[in-house]
């Protein structure tokens, strides 16, 4: 496998008016599944268009295999993008949508590229319905189809597991790793730290239209490993219970909200939920609710941010 | 371009669009045979002012080229599938003209069928002047088709715009400011029309046959060009 990057973006910046979307960006990207994460609004999309070629850059530049992007119709045709609206022609069948994205990419057999890609999303039962009666992630699987029916080099996926259920992820996961392994380069955005875990060789995090951190998944995790969790605790004494959390090696410090609840904050989060059911059961506590406070992905960028 | 042509056809020819522009293309008829019985204004002079400038070249055609080509990108940028169309290695003239191509072919029965019918009850089957309106509705036709597609691309309120554009400019000053004749498309219709039935219409044209239709042929040019500047240019949703 190649080991030289696909796509280069160096510097890029683009801002709508006083809004800066995305702010002095560099990163290179190699054959494999890499992951851009972020939170919604972090400016996964927008960095997504500019390396597409569908939106222009406010300054740096993006290449690919070499080439600029923007207005480079021949490059289009060595790339399948899949974006996050989920709109598609209604009135037309799944069929007909797929060949008609064959036929715009100048697909030499339009017929058969059609049914192999409509058999890869395992959606060839369903071929001759009209989109509009799709579920979502029906629709989703036969816009994947569209995007691979010209087996295009580089794979762009906005979100593209939206709407999708259990069984239709891990085809789906399946299928791109398969992609990933014929030497492709897939690159998917998603705001859903699992998601990208389970996908990806290597991560980009943007937040605030910023990249927060790059490369392998595990090393963001360690990193992820040294930050402080906050729990809130709620229980029928609080100040017994606080006093008890504070003889443990894994609190670093406890905070009484007022009425029967406290927050307890902890870099040894596991440990913690070993812990707490046992000194609350020898203490003779009642436990009424644990909850976690910054578990949201927010919250993990915003950690990072600002280590 | 075949497929985009396809593509563009298949978006533009809806129910509801397709009855609008059959109203359309009724109102002039109705109005010609009103003009034609009533006895006290039946010159050709009252039928050209009224029908074939004002309402039909200056008004419904414009009106049914609008409803259709404003919307031949509009629909696209505004329901995100602009992008399926931009992201293929087609040069962006291929995907420019075959929508102005799909806008023309979807209002051309419309246009050229209500243009032939009013020459037909107006001018009672004379076959010069009957050339000399579908000729003239071609022209008009094609001008408007690439005008209103450039402006579906260039703004999001094509439609508004375009309304105002066919009230105000051809409707109204262009009528009343001679030198804004030179800027309209109603009057270089108008002459065409002069130009090739010079007998039946009789006024002055402000523009010979020739110069008429090479300003049209050069401006429709220019407007695909602008059109796929555009294109290669905006961002796309």
């Amino acid at each position: 496998m190649s080991t030289s990057p696909v796509i280069r973006v160096d510097g890029v910046s683009r801002w709508f008016g006083n809004v800066v979307a995305v702010s002095d960006v560099s990163f290179e990207i190699r054959p494999g599944i890499t992951g851009i994460l972020g939170p919604n609004g972090a400016g996964k999309t927008t960095l997504l268009r500019m390396m597409t070629g569908l939106a222009e850059v406010s300054s740096g530049t993006i290449r690919m295999f070499g080439e600029p992007v923007r207005r480079n119709p021949p490059l289009y045709g060595r790339i399948g993008v899949m974006s996050e609206h989920e709109t598609v022609y209604g009135r037309m069948t799944g069929r007909t949508f797929v060949r008609t994205m064959a036929r715009l990419r100048g697909v030499p057999d339009s017929g058969a590229a059609t049914e192999r890609a409509i058999e890869l999303v395992d959606l060839l039962d369903a071929a001759d319905l009209r989109m509009d009666t799709y579920s979502r992630g029906m629709r989703q699987r036969m816009r994947l189809a569209a995007t691979l029916v010209h087996e295009p080099e580089v794979l762009v996926l906005d979100e593209p597991l939206n709407g999708a259920d259990p069984r239709q992820r891990y085809h789906f996961q399946k299928l791109l790793r398969r992609l990933a392994a014929d030497g492709r380069t897939v690159l998917l955005s998603s705001h859903i730290l699992e998601e990208v875990e389970q996908l990806a060789d290597t991560v980009l995090l943007v937040i605030n239209g910023k990249l927060a951190a790059s490369g392998g998944f595990r090393a963001i995790r360690a990193a992820l490993d040294h930050r402080p969790y906050h729990v809130r605790i709620l229980s029928d004494d609080v100040r017994r219970l606080a006093g008890e959390l504070m003889r443990l090696d894994c609190v670093e410090a406890v905070r009484l909200e007022g009425g029967d609840a406290l927050v307890a904050q902890s870099t040894r989060v596991r440990e913690l939920q070993v812990e707490l059911p046992r000194i609350a059961s020898s203490a003779g506590l009642r436990l009424l609710r644990v909850e976690p406070l910054d578990d949201s992905l927010e919250s993990v960028f915003g950690y990072l941010v600002e280590r | 371009m075949v497929t985009v042509l396809r593509l563009t056809l298949r978006q533009l020819a809806t129910r509801s669009r397709l009855l609008v522009l059959a109203v359309l293309a009724l109102l002039p008829m109705g109005f010609a045979m009103m003009i034609v019985w009533d006895t006290s204004a039946t010159t050709v002079a009252d039928f050209e002012t009224i029908l074939l400038s004002g309402m039909l070249s200056g008004t419904i055609a414009p009106l049914m080229v609008l409803s259709v080509a404003a919307v031949a990108f509009g629909n696209e940028i505004e329901d995100r599938t602009l992008a399926n169309l931009v992201l293929t290695p087609l040069p962006r003239w291929k995907i420019v003209v075959p929508k102005v191509a799909g806008v023309i072919a979807a209002a051309a029965p419309f246009v050229l069928g209500s243009a032939l019918l009013v020459s037909l009850i107006g001018f009672n089957r004379d076959p010069t002047a009957m050339l000399a309106v579908t000729v003239a509705a071609v022209a008009v036709l094609v001008l408007y088709a690439c005008l209103f597609t450039w402006l579906g691309l260039a703004i999001r309120q094509a439609m508004g715009v375009g309304l105002l554009y066919i009230v105000l400019w051809e409707g109204l000053f262009s009528g009343y400011v001679s030198g804004i004749r030179y800027l309209s498309v109603r009057y270089y219709g108008l002459a065409v029309m002069h130009g090739i039935d010079p007998r039946r219409f009789a006024e002055d044209p402000h523009v010979s046959l020739g110069t008429a239709l090479l300003v049209m042929g050069v401006t429709s040019a220019l407007l695909v060009w602008r059109s796929t500047a555009r294109l290669s240019a905006m961002d796309v949703p």
